[in-house]
């Protein structure tokens, strides 16, 4: 039982941290001088005729007496005051501690949580990826042998002929088939390696916005914000490519033409705290390139699956849901990864993190750039 | 007019490409697999061989490489729509051990054909 009213041992020590812990002895001690002077004095100048009163003899030893309890009292006073003083300031710093203790570990758990979240999308993805590819390619076989039977039997026909029309329809019906199957089997192969080489960001961003811009609507205003020095990462310019085109077009998609997209490159050392929400990063300095767009936003829902493969909120045949899903996984094999904000009516912001090149940390340097001369500027 | 080994484990992109073949006024021989086309190879040699990469039992690679050793002067055309890899790795790679030409599936009709053509071309100028 006595052992839990202890306190631990850290805050123990901290009645040592008293202020004046002398204060009681020194009160006790000056209460008793003082009374002890005026008994001296008393004691030795009485005149010898007052002595025969007995009041007059014990009038000394009261005094004496009643000051050193008096000194004695107000002694235990100061010190029960101070004892009181100190367990109420260590209790507070408990409750303080106890506090950001709980705040910790909530943040734990939260990492943790996140953590198992991204792993199991990890997961997820890889093996969509897999089975994706798979039926991809029997599809593929299914629709060459639909090409090539109707090209046969448009042979046959005459070209006039209404029979030779409806073929031709079949045909773009199986070409778009073959469109989507495309898509499918790039997303299913995205873990083959890609050649990475040292590029430049922001000069690749810029590439990526000229090529983009005349594909977008003019009531779309792009703007890229950002430093002008030379942010290099290790990457596949096409890819990088794909990236930005997704996340731009969606933006474009949910602005219904017409808004602003922000684009702000920003350079994070590897202590910055935003980095500790991705516990799966490597230690390193990243740069963050957020994309903001004024558009529709998403709800909780939406934004639960967006990076899921054929996930897609779009009409039937407008959008694959292979994007984002894709994005996700170039973010990862770029060794960096991609994070989305919204709210509805309030726009959406994907925030991407890449990896700054530094040729001797990175896992997958290519063997070629070990010297790091060659750097893609982008076209 | 040639005779030209088809070797595709997908019955319906066979059967399409053996009559695509045919109509061109080729004389076709199919083969399901590598194991087949080999065993076909036994008995016969076909001016050209047209195979799939990923098959059962004996894939496109072992049998181009099989091929090349045995009938030296037979042409190979590779077609490959893909699987684990990209399919221009598994053409890259068939073209590396003997292929003469690759396509990547849907190979365009007209281009099989002009290929076949180009190819039995040079084997008669090369025999002249």
């Amino acid at each position: 039982m006595d052992d839990q009213l202890k306190l631990p041992e850290q805050y123990s020590n901290n009645y040592k941290k008293t202020k004046k812990p002398w204060l009681p002895y020194l009160i006790a001690i000056i209460g008793s001088a003082i009374s002890l002077v005026i008994w001296y004095f008393l004691i030795y100048n009485y005149k010898s005729e007052l002595l025969v009163n007995s009041f007059y003899i014990s009038l000394p030893w009261i005094i004496l007496i009643s000051g050193v309890s008096i000194a004695c009292i107000f002694a235990i006073y100061f010190r029960l005051v101070q004892l009181i003083h100190e367990r109420s300031l260590t209790l507070k710093q408990m409750d303080a501690d106890f506090k950001k203790e709980i705040i910790e570990r909530m943040n734990a758990e939260e990492g943790k949580q996140k953590l198992e979240i991204s792993l199991l999308q990890g997961q997820k993805l890889q093996a969509i990826g897999t089975l994706a590819g798979g039926i991809a390619h029997d599809f593929n076989n299914i629709l060459y042998a639909i090409i090539g039977y109707t090209e046969m039997a448009q042979e046959d026909v005459m070209k006039e002929s209404l029979v030779y029309k409806n073929l031709g329809k079949v045909l773009d019906a199986a070409k778009r088939g073959q469109d989507l199957v495309a898509r499918i089997l790039a997303f299913g192969r995205r873990h083959i390696h890609h050649e990475f080489k040292p590029i430049h960001l922001n000069t690749i961003i810029e590439n990526i916005l000229a090529l983009l811009k005349p594909t977008i609507p003019a009531s779309v205003i792009i703007d890229l914000q950002g430093s002008k020095e030379e942010y290099i990462i290790l990457g596949d310019q096409t890819q990088l490519h794909q990236v930005i085109v997704n996340i731009i077009n969606n933006a474009v998609d949910a602005m219904e033409d017409e808004g602003i997209v922000t684009m702000r490159i920003t350079r994070l050392l590897a202590n910055n705290t935003f980095l500790s929400q991705f516990p799966d990063l490597i230690a390193n300095n990243y740069y963050k390139i957020d994309i903001h767009d004024t558009g529709r936003g998403m709800d909780q829902t939406t934004l639960e699956r967006i990076f899921e493969p054929f996930f897609t909120t779009k009409e039937v045949g407008k959008g694959t849901g292979l994007g984002l899903s894709t994005v996700h996984a170039i973010l990862k094999e770029h060794h960096g990864a991609i994070t989305v904000e919204s709210q509805l009516g309030h726009g959406t912001t994907f925030t991407l993190l890449l990896p700054e090149y530094q040729p001797d940390k990175l896992p997958n340097k290519p063997k070629e750039q070990t010297d790091g001369h060659h750097i893609t500027s982008g076209r | 007019m040639a005779t030209i080994l088809l070797v595709e484990d997908d019955d319906l992109v066979r059967d399409m490409l053996a009559q695509v073949l045919e109509r061109a006024s080729h004389h076709v021989m199919n083969a399901t697999n590598g194991e087949e086309a080999a065993a076909l190879l036994k008995d016969s040699e076909p001016d050209i061989m047209v195979t799939d990469i990923i098959m059962p039992k004996k894939s496109g690679i072992t049998l181009i490489s099989e091929v090349k050793n045995k009938h030296p002067n037979m042409e190979i055309i590779a077609i490959s729509g893909g699987g684990r890899l990209d399919p221009t790795g598994y053409l890259d790679l068939s073209e590396s051990i003997g292929a003469s030409v690759s396509f990547e599936k849907p190979v365009d009709k007209a281009a099989l054909l002009m290929a076949i053509d180009l190819l039995l071309q040079g084997k008669h100028s090369s025999a002249h």
